[in-house]
């Protein structure tokens, strides 16, 4: 028998067994354990090292059973059931009750009976299973097992062994789901503790997942340490602001004032699990708060109210008309980008509007029309667990988007080889998702996937055997943000894709450019992926609008860098920016240039900032707590959430961009539901859509001196970092990587620092050799003490120069 | 002490020898004890680099076996078997003669950093109970005397014969060997004596056999 999968794929139906749990008779899957059928029944059997994302260990016994015919009560979380087994948890078995109780007597000898100031008390297994299957008294009088309280295994991940049951949840989620084995069971019998090496922390973008599953309140983090009790917090379902990963969070506030952010289960996304980053950023939405609207006036600004703010907004933006320009910024849910989208349109008149705050490109935009804007979810997570290889282009997922990371290292462990990477250097992600890498200097991306589709050799790699691999059904190719840097290659990706039939998704690395691509806040593209300059899209948008057609503009706007000079040059008459930073442009003082120039510049933003210090009118918006909205996953998977902070009176984007509209007579929808209302009444375009790029890869000519090749660290210079100190001590340290050669080549020391130069300036840092191409550095894109765009004045794949740069 | 180049290689050797390279980290780090009289972190640091693994699953393999130090252990390892057997038989009062001729508690060294001393658990040695080792060599049938008498003569820099194996070297020589066991001195000593023998000698005068293993259960 077949069932069909929603992926269309015909998939057999598992083998199952018939087992009977306290005498109810049950059909599993062959191989279920013993622990999953009881809960299948609806029994709950005790236990504390069981994860069911976790491989069995059977470490804490608290889930023993009684198994017919076998001469000792066995681990039910380690039991593999056969065809007709007979399994009795305590429910039914005198003998599994009595050996859970003695476990339970066991693991509390040592545990110390600090619940009332233990952050896990009032959602602690151990305190909730001590009172379902526990004795009411010990027998145990000797003096507990006691430790120097807390030890740190990162700046951010505090240990209280003396709690500690050593069920390995926390070491088995190092080793087997994040891949970062430094967190180990050390020592043994009565003296056994969790540790780290002398020398060296835990140092792991999930480590905080350990805290979450700890069953105890061994592990707990620098951030929420000693905060707030379980029972005081207000929870609510949210959605990661940090990377367009999606994971689902939950977010707990007391007194409004947000006191921590858990991984929320979502097998579709996440799983279990969140980064760091999602986890513990969150102290950013309190740093620099404007708190009142402002214009300015003698060429300061000063403190105004909203109806005298929104009057002077909307007079100037009115003026400027269709000649203005919209800078929406990639962190707006799509709710948000969809006001900016509607309102540059509509209420402006104007095409020219991006929400690409970075490195972007015209071939971008148009491949972004082409084959990703408003297209269904195709290439999902799921896809990507059971796809025969994932090529990744211009991505680092561990940096970039960690859950895709988590995902690729999921289906790594039960199929290596999966992953191929094309970069210019060899990073440990890669080999945490076991791929084959594919050296590519940057700039030769595109080249090497034109070879893969000749069929040639590269590196000990065959290309034809690659290209063989894309054609099988589920192969898909994921390719990042960054492929923008590079003239040729989104062409180059979409001409594999069509040559082989691999599923082809986009990776951007902010929440919200998804959405606002699917929501059209890009020149050239309404709403649902529909082309500005169709007849028939203008007419389906102005019908939803309420707008006569005719007023919509219907040539394609500026965009990237040629709106930003445009700007720069005054030929822009207004800006409506959203939250956007200058450093985040290849060109920061072009983009600084571009908001000085214009003469009337509203923004629209959260905190203080460069751009709001330049501004003429400036309108404090809400963060992503006190809204509710909608981020779209890379895959193009809607994440609807709640509003946290539900006291809170900060407006959205769309809701004073509304405000503005209204005051020029043309009211348009700015609360979240009438915005999704309006969105999902347009729906996908189903219309012809623009052309894919055909950008020819570009002809690597041999130069002097040194490529520069970098990206972004997770954990980095970024404003949604701010505020929370021991997040950033876990970042990784701002290093140059080099080839041993290309270093040795240039004369740099082991251990010492390297200055790289480009045209406007230079970093001195440290240097790690790395297995990458030669003649090519490496630098983390934004973070302490290295801005390349900032410092360099250089974009990726530019040429800078490489010089010693002294003892460290 | 950073690890020298040549100790490099030689863990490297050690490595080569397994189908899965990790395997070697037992004997690693036996080599490492040898070179640095104890499990450094430096010698952490080196195993998991040729290996591939991370300092803390080094950590955790050293610290999960007795035999591997985090102090220095000195010139010679003492250890007196304190389980049943031996213990009854006179391991306890071995055990504290040496304590108090030694001035070290258990598994510590002595102030002259000489000697280590350390209660062991059953090495399969009971037919001469009790047991002392030095440097993991047997010395059967020890008294506090004669136990003493071993220590006396190792600080006078005598030659001390193991009862049943070769001349006593130092904890880095035998640390050696357990990393590298082709020492040449496997044949240093009787293995087997009378004692051991006595109970097979008895089951044969009374025609004593174990009984056959049933059919189907060999192996």
């Amino acid at each position: 028998m077949t069932i069909t999968s929603n992926t269309g794929a015909e998939v057999a139906k598992a083998e199952t067994i018939a087992v009977t749990v306290d005498g109810v008779g049950i059909e599993v899957p062959k191989g279920t354990l013993a622990i999953r059928a009881a809960e299948l029944l609806g029994i709950e059997i005790p236990r504390f090292c069981d994860h069911p994302l976790l491989d069995p260990v059977a470490a804490c016994r608290a889930c023993l059973i009684e198994v017919e015919g076998m001469p000792k009560p066995q681990p039910a979380c380690a039991q593999v059931l056969s065809d007709g087994m007979q399994i009795r948890t305590q429910q039914s078995s005198p003998v599994a009750r009595e050996a859970q109780e003695g476990v339970m007597e066991f693991l509390l000898l040592n545990h110390p009976l600090d619940c009332p100031v233990c952050d896990k008390g009032g959602e602690c297994p151990l305190q909730n299973q001590a009172m379902q299957v526990g004795r009411p008294t010990s027998r145990f009088e000797e003096d507990k097992r006691t430790f120097p309280k807390p030890i740190s295994v990162s700046a951010q991940i505090l240990l209280d062994r003396e709690r500690c049951v050593s069920c390995a949840r926390c070491t088995r989620f190092a080793e087997q789901i994040a891949g970062d084995p430094m967190l180990e069971l050390l020592e043994r019998g009565a003296k056994q503790q969790v540790g780290t090496a002398t020398d060296e922390p835990f140092d792991s973008y999930f480590s905080g997942n350990t805290v979450q599953i700890c069953p105890v309140g061994a592990l707990t983090s620098a951030a929420y340490r000693f905060r707030s009790r379980p029972f005081d917090l207000v929870s609510v379902p949210t959605t990661c602001e940090h990377c367009a990963s999606g994971c689902s969070l939950r977010t707990d506030s007391r007194r409004g004032t947000i006191t921590r952010r858990l991984a929320w289960e979502d097998p579709a996304v996440n799983e279990d699990w969140n980064c760091d980053k999602g986890r513990f950023a969150f102290t950013y939405m309190a740093q620099g708060r404007i708190t009142t609207p402002m214009v300015r006036e003698d060429g300061a600004l000063r403190p105004a109210s909203w109806p005298e703010a929104i009057a002077i907004a909307a007079r100037g933006l009115a003026q400027a008309g269709s000649g203005a320009g919209v800078l929406a910024g990639g962190r707006l849910t799509m709710e948000d980008a969809y006001g900016y989208a509607r309102f540059a349109r509509a209420v402006l008149g104007t095409d020219d509007i991006d929400f690409r705050a970075r490195q972007s490109s015209d071939e971008e935009a148009q491949f972004l029309a082409a084959r990703i804007a408003g297209t269904p979810a195709t290439v999902t997570y799921e896809a990507l667990e059971r796809a025969p290889i994932v090529l990744l282009v211009s991505l680092e997922p561990e940096d970039e988007s960690p859950i895709i990371f988590l995902r690729l290292r999921k289906a790594s462990r039960r199929r290596p080889a999966t992953v191929v990477a094309i970069s210019p250097v060899r990073t440990r992600g890669m080999d945490k998702m076991a791929a084959t890498w594919l050296p590519a200097a940057p700039g030769a991306e595109a080249g090497v996937l034109d070879e893969i589709m000749s069929g040639g050799s590269l590196a000990e790699t065959s290309m034809a055997e690659l290209r063989d691999r894309l054609q099988a059904p589920g192969a898909v190719i994921l390719v990042g943000e960054r492929a923008a840097d590079v003239p040729g290659l989104l062409s180059a990706v979409a001409r594999l894709a069509d040559a082989t039939g691999a599923g082809l998704a986009w990776v951007p690395r902010r929440a919200g450019e998804r959405g606002a691509l699917d929501a059209g806040a890009l020149a050239g593209l309404l709403p649902g992926g529909r082309p500005l300059t169709d007849a028939d899209a203008r007419d389906a948008v102005a019908r939803a609008w309420g707008i006569d057609a005719g007023s919509l503009p219907t040539a394609a706007g500026r965009h990237g860098t040629p709106l930003l000079q445009a700007a720069s040059r005054g030929e822009v008459a207004a800006l409506l920016v959203g939250g956007i930073e200058f450093a985040d442009f290849p060109d920061p003082s072009l983009a600084r240039a571009a908001v000085t120039a214009t003469a009337f510049v509203v923004s629209l933003e959260q905190r203080h900032t460069e751009v709001t210090e330049l501004a003429d009118v400036v309108l404090p918006v809400a963060v992503v707590a006190e809204k509710a909205g909608t981020f779209l996953t890379w895959e193009g998977r809607p994440r609807p959430f709640g509003q946290v902070l539900r006291e809170d009176l900060a407006m959205s984007d769309a809701g004073v961009l509304s405000m503005i509209a209204a005051e020029l007579g043309q009211p348009s929808p700015g609360d979240v539901p009438a915005l999704r209302r309006e969105l999902g009444s347009l729906g996908p375009w189903s219309g012809a859509r623009a052309t894919t790029p055909g950008v020819p890869a570009q002809a690597i000519t041999a130069r002097a001196g040194i490529t520069l090749a970098s990206w972004r660290l997770l954990l980095d210079s970024g404003a949604m970092q701010e505020g929370e100190p021991h997040l950033a001590a876990t970042a990784r340290p701002t290093v140059a990587r080099l080839s041993e050669a290309t270093a040795s080549h240039a004369g740099l020391a082991p251990a010492a620092l390297v200055t790289v130069s480009g045209p406007r300036g230079s970093v001195t840092l440290p240097w790690e050799p790395a297995e990458m191409v030669d003649d090519v550095v490496w630098l983390p894109l934004r973070s302490p003490g290295c801005g390349v765009f900032a410092d360099l004045g250089q974009v990726v794949g530019g040429e800078v120069a490489i010089t010693p740069g002294g003892a460290a | 002490m950073a690890i020298s180049e040549a100790t490099r290689g030689e863990l490297a050797e050690l490595a080569a020898r397994y189908p899965r390279p990790r395997s070697a980290v037992l004997p690693m780090l036996h080599l490492v004890q040898s070179v640095e009289g104890e499990v450094t972190t430096d010698g952490i640091h080196a195993c998991a680099e040729i290996l591939g693994i991370t300092p803390a699953e080094v950590t955790a393999v050293s610290t999960f076996y007795t035999m591997y130090k985090r102090k220095p252990v000195g010139t010679h390892h003492i250890g007196v078997c304190i389980n049943t057997m031996c213990g009854l038989l006179g391991g306890d009062a071995v055990y504290a003669a040496l304590q108090e001729r030694l001035g070290a508690g258990h598994d510590q060294p002595t102030a002259d950093g000489m000697f280590w001393l350390e209660r062991i658990e059953c090495q399969a040695a009971c037919t001469h109970a009790p047991v002392m080792t030095v440097d993991w060599e047997f010395m059967d049938d020890v008294t506090p005397a004669s136990a003493i008498d071993v220590i006396d003569r190792l600080e006078r820099g005598e030659v001390v014969q193991s009862t049943r194996g070769p001349a006593i070297r130092s904890f880095a020589a035998t640390e050696r060997s357990l990393a590298f066991p082709d020492d040449g001195l496997a044949d240093e000593g009787s293995s087997v004596d009378d004692k051991m023998l006595a109970g097979l000698r008895v089951a044969r005068e009374r025609g004593q056999a174990a009984p056959a293993i049933p059919s189907g259960q060999e192996g």
